[in-house]
């Protein structure tokens, strides 16, 4: 169905459920869909303030749902979030200095800069920003991002008509595409699962197990390694008595420490 | 990486959570391994 078609006709719902569904940290294209509403107000079929109205709120709510799960989840969803990055807790911490360094208006911008924007939310709320604080700055940044992407789409109406005909035009490229991209994944997949298989030849050892050579004259031969990459950010947090921590990113350098005399019992959460 | 780099390695089934489960004695987390984020308050 054509774009602007369906945004004549569910746009302010489409608005607000890609927008909201973007502001949660799901990889909906938010900024389209905003050009594409400018596209639809610039053709009367959509009315501007309202539209924006509609945008502004979904952004917000999604944020607000953000920034508490942020406040209460901490390292977990920052790094379900980061899970993308080959080293997320390097991608928490950076993101988290980066805020920092730059301030709380990074809030009003961070929308414009992807990565950046799935992360301000919860950031904010993870960092302790004060609630009605966030929400003002999130209110102007929500504001001009939502702006700025309609009045784009309201300026180049014409320009966007002529591209997604070509999109059509193009169709059946874009299947190969796709096609090409589902086989990628699926061999990626089947990479994943052969690795994983190769991990299954480490030794696995039950609770009662270890717990038993604890309590026997052979407890001086073992060492409990937590190695947890993040879930350290709530004070009072727990580990296995004895246990000493190393840092799965940092491997190479936390090798050097370690005893080979030793049989080393590795666990995570 | 471990095992290739030569250590005895082994890894306890269910983590921390059969650790607690099954009633073994855990510890605090020390103050220096603890790993925060920044704050604005």
């Amino acid at each position: 169905m054509d774009l602007f078609l369906l945004m004549a006709r569910h746009g302010y719902a489409l608005t607000f459920s890609l927008l909201l569904a973007e502001a949660v940290g799901l990889p909906f294209p938010a900024a389209i869909a905003l050009v594409a509403a400018g596209a639809a107000v610039a053709a009367h079929g959509l009315w501007g303030p309202y539209v924006l109205l509609v945008a502004v709120t979904a952004l917000l709510l999604g944020d607000t749902v953000q920034f508490w799960l942020g406040r209460y989840m901490g390292w977990l969803l920052l790094g379900f979030l980061c899970r993308v990055s080959i080293n997320p807790e390097t991608c928490i911490l950076r993101s988290a200095e980066s805020f920092y360094k730059r301030g709380k208006v990074t809030l009003i911008i961070a929308k414009f800069i992807p990565g950046v924007n799935t992360m301000a939310a919860p950031l904010a709320g993870s960092m302790k920003m004060r609630f009605w604080q966030f929400l003002r700055l999130d209110f102007l940044g929500a504001l001009v991002y939502a702006s700025t992407y309609l009045a784009i789409g309201f300026l180049s109406r014409d320009f966007l008509k002529a591209v997604l005909r070509g999109f059509h035009v193009a169709g059946r490229a874009m299947e190969a595409v796709i096609i090409s991209a589902l086989v990628v994944y699926a061999i990626y997949r089947i990479v994943q699962y052969r690795k994983y298989r190769m991990y299954r030849v480490v030794p696995r050892v039950q609770v009662q197990e270890l717990a038993a050579r604890l309590a026997s004259e052979d407890a001086a031969k073992v060492l409990i390694v937590d190695v947890r990459s993040h879930g350290y950010y709530d004070s009072g947090a727990a580990r296995i008595k004895g246990s000493i921590r190393i840092e799965p990113n940092n491997l190479e350098e936390e090798l050097k420490h370690l005893s080979k005399d030793k049989d080393i019992y590795l666990y995570c959460t | 990486m471990l095992r290739e780099k030569g250590f005895h390695t082994f890894v306890i089934v269910g983590g921390l959570t059969a650790w607690r489960k099954a009633g073994e004695p855990v510890e605090s987390v020390p103050e220096n391994d603890l790993v925060k984020l920044p704050t604005f308050s």
